[in-house]
């Protein structure tokens, strides 16, 4: 049984860190317009628990992506400068799309996985059944 | 032939041994059951944990998914054993 227990509790972590990194681009998408926002970024580590390599994987420290931000000419704006300018977010909507979908077609992927897994214990445990 | 009574104690006396029940044999099931009964604390946990907000549904569904597999597996067995039960009570004697 550990085998199989292993197996959901490794894809159940995939699911969950998907999950962080949906959250942090919904975040960078919500703040596209906030001045001097700079887009959040997350990194996947592999699990060790003791020393050991459980086979899980987590979610990193989140980091802040160090690109320029945006200068966005808007005399009219409270932050404006002199010449006009202010300092925008440097989220890019099209990266944050890609990155969403990408999270998207992983968790599935993971999710696959987890009913695989169920499927092929209850059709061992079948084997014993008339 | 005529066996006497106290032949047949004797026989008896005899073949207890090879009947009698192993000790060793349920340390295992002991084993089994007490992670099911461990599995199937966790499931309740991760369920009353989901529900107050506490965890995340993953590790309910995940704890869950375990504990219906362990259920699965214990009514299986028992299935079996209970098979083999009335399998020897219809032996005839």
């Amino acid at each position: 049984m550990t085998e199989f227990s292993d197996a959901m509790s490794a894809a159940a972590s995939g699911m969950r860190a998907q999950a962080t990194r949906l959250r942090h681009v919904s975040e960078n998408i919500a703040n596209a317009d906030t001045p001097g926002y700079r887009r959040k970024t997350v990194s996947f580590d592999a699990q060790v628990v003791q020393g050991r390599d459980t086979g899980a994987v987590e979610t990193g420290p989140v980091r802040l992506d160090r690109t320029a931000l945006a200068r966005v000419h808007d005399p009219a704006h409270p932050l404006a400068d002199a010449d006009g300018f202010y300092d925008g977010s440097n989220v890019d909507l099209m990266v944050e799309v890609a990155d969403a979908r990408e999270a998207s077609r992983s968790y599935e992927a993971n999710l696959k996985m987890f009913d695989q897994v169920r499927q092929m214990s209850s059709a061992l445990m079948d084997l014993l059944r008339k | 032939m005529e066996l006497g009574t106290s032949l047949v104690a004797r026989q008896y006396a005899a073949t207890r041994d090879a009947t009698a029940p192993d000790p060793g044999t349920g340390r295992g099931l002991a084993g089994m059951a007490q992670d099911f009964a461990t599995t199937l604390q966790q499931g309740e946990a991760a369920a009353m944990g989901a529900m107050t907000g506490r965890a995340d549904p993953h590790a309910m569904v995940q704890a869950l998914a375990q504990t219906e597999l362990a259920v699965e597996t214990a009514v299986t067995i028992r299935n079996k054993v209970v098979e083999a039960y009335q399998e020897i009570l219809r032996m005839p004697v």
